[in-house]
């Protein structure tokens, strides 16, 4: 399980912070003390930091400063500080990501689920169930069967995919669609999940999508 | 008095004054040196206390928006809640929250941005997000033309003002099954145009020479819901310290198109 550190001096954000990353299997760890910050970083020696620019003490740049210094650990700042300025100035201390408060938590789970992907290097196929999923490639292939999945079609069953065994939202899927700047609407949604539906059933993967009514979708 | 039509700060006329050698001179000089040396002290009060205001203002802006962070996460982490009305509620008071903030950007002349090179698909694409729960529920269909390519720019600046022109098409829209917002750009020689254009309500011929003054609100901002009618205003104020244009056209009960014209600088290319 990846462990992500959050550094952040507002107590509630903390505690829904660690509420969001526990649900999504990361294990999240608050920062106790900003007089011991760094030296809290050595000891967890976590996956990702998520850090804010208004910190006590010591100024969220400053800490990625020192931080890079001794680590390649991939860091998103996270901040009210909506300034070009800022964003320009983190990104050149090394910061892997910039997003500012208010955040869609879904997007943050996206990029910190992005930049895991891209650190583990995990190659572009994946497997699920014995069939071989391609998404370069749109393609789903089982034994000598392939199948071509649309765009959008591909979006979703990667979003399932990575979220196997979790139970993920038409608005998580939505977003993760818009994300990936595919504008498309609640009907178009639907669509797109029965055609995929159909379309893992043709290669013998029946009710691998399951709806939980009023929840959303889990794929098993 | 030559020097004081070339003046633009006209009480600053002493300094540039030689000690006339005669009593009565001597004395309206030593006054008038008096008076204006406490109109400085004057101005300045109030320019310091401006500034501290700003200040005081983006860190307010900074704090109001940690409530906002938190309650969208302890929505979002209430599992089953597919209810977008208390985001939707969030969403709006952040909208506020931006136009305050940019106003008070807009009106300082301190230079608080940053040009460089952006791209406008991925301002775009964060405008659509932000406002992605408004145009599903509004039905209005977002089509996007080719918009990938490069601008001089400060993209956060540029987010306020696309959103600015998205927020209206939404709040302006007729609320049928045809409603859209399409996005495109034209491209020519020395500049690049972002045209935003829906089929919402449109402006009357009265109001559409107005829609980029200070509060003004018009038809439309009185007869639809709430309009400060500083959107479009602080959009064009910024919009002339970034160097682009914007205009508008537009036809009552057919459509409103805004586009916002960035120039391909020579002196930019140097810079590089």
């Amino acid at each position: 399980m990846k462990t992500i550190f959050i550094i952040e001096d507002d107590h509630s954000i903390c505690l829904e912070l660690k509420r969001l990353l526990d649900n999504s299997d990361y294990k999240a760890i608050i920062v106790e003390n900003f007089e011991n910050v760094f030296s809290e970083f050595r000891n967890i020696n976590p996956d990702l930091i998520l850090l804010d620019i208004n910190i006590p003490k010591i100024n969220g740049q400053l800490l990625l400063q020192k931080i890079r210094q001794v680590s390649n650990v991939p860091v998103i700042m996270v901040t009210s500080q909506n300034s070009e300025v800022d964003e320009v100035l983190s990104m050149s201390y090394g910061a892997d990501d910039y997003i500012t408060k208010p955040y869609n938590p879904t997007i943050l789970l996206l990029s910190i689920n992005a930049i895991f992907k891209r650190l583990d290097n995990i190659t572009d196929t994946q497997f699920y169930n014995g069939i071989e999923v391609i998404p370069k490639k749109g393609l789903i292939r089982k034994d000598d069967k392939e199948l071509q999945l649309t765009k959008n079609e591909m979006i979703i069953f990667s979003y399932l995919l990575s979220n196997k065994g979790l139970i993920v939202s038409r608005d998580d899927l939505m977003t993760d669609l818009w994300n990936n700047n595919e504008y498309i609407n609640d009907n178009a949604l639907t669509v797109n999940i029965s055609r995929l539906r159909a379309k893992l059933k043709d290669i013998g993967l029946d009710e691998a999508i399951e709806t939980r009514k009023g929840l959303g979708y889990i794929l098993l | 008095m030559n020097n004081l039509e070339q003046l633009d700060q006209k009480y600053l006329i002493v300094e540039m004054l030689n000690r006339p050698n005669f009593y009565d001179g001597q004395i309206l000089y030593e006054s008038l040196y008096e008076i204006d040396k406490s109109m400085n002290e004057n101005v300045r009060i109030y320019r310091d206390n401006l500034k501290e205001f700003k200040d005081f203002l983006e860190i307010w802006v900074h704090e109001a928006k940690l409530p906002l962070a938190t309650a969208n996460l302890i929505l979002h982490n209430q599992k089953g809640n597919n209810d977008t009305r208390l985001s939707l509620q969030l969403s709006r008071i952040n909208d506020n929250i931006e136009q305050v903030l940019y106003y008070a950007r807009s009106e300082h002349s301190e230079k608080d941005y940053l040009i460089k090179e952006a791209n406008l698909s991925k301002t775009i694409a964060s405008v659509l997000m932000r406002n992605k729960d408004l145009l599903l529920e509004n039905k209005i269909e977002v089509i996007i033309e080719t918009i990938d390519t490069i601008v001089m720019t400060d993209s956060k600046w540029l987010e306020f003002i696309i959103n600015q022109i998205v927020n209206n098409s939404i709040k302006y829209s007729k609320n049928d099954d045809d409603s859209f917002l399409k996005i495109s750009l034209k491209e020519n020689r020395d500049s690049v145009t972002l045209i935003i254009l829906d089929n919402g309500i449109g402006i009357n011929d009265a109001d559409i020479s107005k829609v980029f003054e200070k509060s003004f609100t018009g038809h439309n901002g009185r007869s639809r819901q709430t309009s400060t009618g500083m959107g479009l205003y602080i959009a064009k104020n910024l919009c002339s310290k970034l160097g682009h244009h914007i205009a508008i056209k537009s036809q009552e009960n057919k459509f409103t198109e805004v586009s916002i014209t960035f120039y391909r600088n020579d002196f930019y290319n140097v810079a590089k």
